[in-house]
């Protein structure tokens, strides 16, 4: 079966690549345009370490067909800062020390981001929930809470 | 994953005459959190793949007069944010946010929860208890309507066939005295699938009495279902320790019933009938 033209709009910019319909949007993100900051975790929907923003939402990409981003906007880790301008997330968990391996780190601010952007002053609580999708085998998840809930402050 | 088509519906229309022709080798795919990964697993390996996220006659929730229709894309995450449904159908909100996390919410859909029929689904217990009707369309037969207890035949067994889409889902609007529970065990709080949970639903009458009950164990069971004999012993009467206690006894005797002695049974027969009570008892104590 023939490969078919997917364009997305990934981080901003306009992108075209030709995928075969099996390809999830994780696959495509990481072996076809380079993206590998979104991890590959348990590829099962469990664990998060996938997580992209489709069209502002946080979504697990190794469960979303490639085809079905059609026409999408996908935003990775790679859009939300840049090396000399970080952004108040990604500043704040590095402050507040919630970054261990790293691995959970990029779904774990993506999610954070799609969080504050519903709801800007989350409890504790809702911070919890909010990340829930999210699996940190380090932190134990104090410091990442902390690192959320100082940036909803601020 | 074995290679397939992928085909994207814009219209119900276009949707209808693609199954009509490849129904049985194709698979729908809405938010794809179930099929995805049996796709991975080869557990199903359909010609082609349809996706019917981009019909816009699919999604929405709509309030009529006496009933809300709501489409079988609805993801959780709007389920659980949408005024209407949170003001008439609180069970159904608290089922949809217990779904896995938040990108699973975000994704996943109602309908897909409905066709996909696994035993430990969170939202079709509650559609169950909620006496929710699927309408159902194809090219052969137009439109039916059929009620979502009965639809079920079995784990993963929905009688929607494969020429065949889901439409819509109707829910009637019930008394506003009518007080409902949705509980949830799993594992853990979040992300887990259910170990067990319970859709609870009643209303007293004016004396006091028990005058609708509906009670839908999930996720014991290979169909979601209404415990009809445990409902009896409380319906037209008071509640008393003694017929809650009866009702709980006989609502364990009828799982048994359907799905025998298994290694779970000793854990999850005593801790289903203390939800039950507890949940009643919350409900009305």
């Amino acid at each position: 079966m023939d490969k078919v033209l997917l364009k997305m709009v990934v981080n901003g910019k306009d992108v075209e690549v030709r995928v075969q319909p099996t390809r999830t949007l994780l696959r495509v993100l990481r072996e076809d345009l380079g993206l590998t900051g979104t991890k590959k975790g348990c590829e099962q929907g469990d664990c998060g370490a996938c997580t992209v923003l489709l069209e502002g939402k946080a979504v697990n990409s190794c469960l979303v067909l490639a085809l079905q981003a059609q026409g999408k906007r996908v935003e990775t880790i790679e859009g939300l800062g840049r090396p000399d301008a970080l952004h108040p997330l990604q500043k704040s968990f590095i402050k507040h020390g919630a970054v261990q391996c790293g691995f959970c780190t990029p779904g774990m601010l993506l999610s954070a981001k799609a969080l504050l952007e519903k709801n800007p002053e989350p409890t504790i609580d809702e911070i919890r929930r909010g990340i829930s999708g999210n699996l940190c085998r380090c932190t134990g998840y104090v410091k990442i809470i902390k690192a959320i809930q100082n940036v909803s402050k601020g | 994953m074995q290679r397939f088509q992928f085909h994207q519906a814009r219209s119900i229309e276009e949707a209808l005459d693609l199954l009509s022709e490849k129904g049985e080798r194709t698979k729908v795919i809405a938010g794809g959190t179930d099929l995805i990964p049996a796709l991975r697993n080869e557990e199903v390996r359909p010609e082609g793949v349809l996706d019917i996220l981009e019909i816009e006659a699919l999604r929405g929730i709509r309030e009529l007069e006496d009933r809300v229709w709501f489409g079988p894309t609805t993801t959780f995450t709007e389920i659980e944010e949408s005024s209407v449904l949170k003001c008439h159908f609180p069970l159904l909100v608290q089922a949809a946010s217990s779904v896995g996390g938040p990108q699973i919410r975000n994704r996943g859909t109602v309908g897909g929860n409905i066709v996909n029929a696994s035993p430990a689904a969170d939202v079709l217990p509650a559609l169950v208890a909620l006496g929710a009707e699927l309408e159902v369309q194809s090219k052969r037969e137009g439109i039916r309507r059929l009620p979502i207890e009965g639809a079920i035949q079995g784990p993963y067994r929905c009688v929607i066939k494969g020429d065949e889409l889901l439409t819509g889902i109707v829910i009637k609007k019930y008394p506003p005295e009518t007080r409902s529970l949705f509980k949830k065990l799993g594992r853990r709080n979040a992300m887990a699938r259910a170990r067990m949970n319970l859709s609870l639903l009643v209303r007293l009458d004016g004396s006091g009495a028990v005058e609708e009950l509906r009670v839908v164990p999930g996720a014991v069971m290979p169909v979601a279902k209404r415990i009809a004999r445990a409902e009896k012993i409380l319906l037209g009467k008071k509640l008393a320790p003694s017929l809650l206690e009866e009702a709980a006894q006989v609502m364990e005797e009828e799982i048994v019933k359907t799905t025998g002695i298994r290694w779970s049974t000793a854990y999850k027969l005593p801790v289903i009938q203390a939800v039950f009570k507890q949940s009643v008892m919350e409900l009305l104590g």
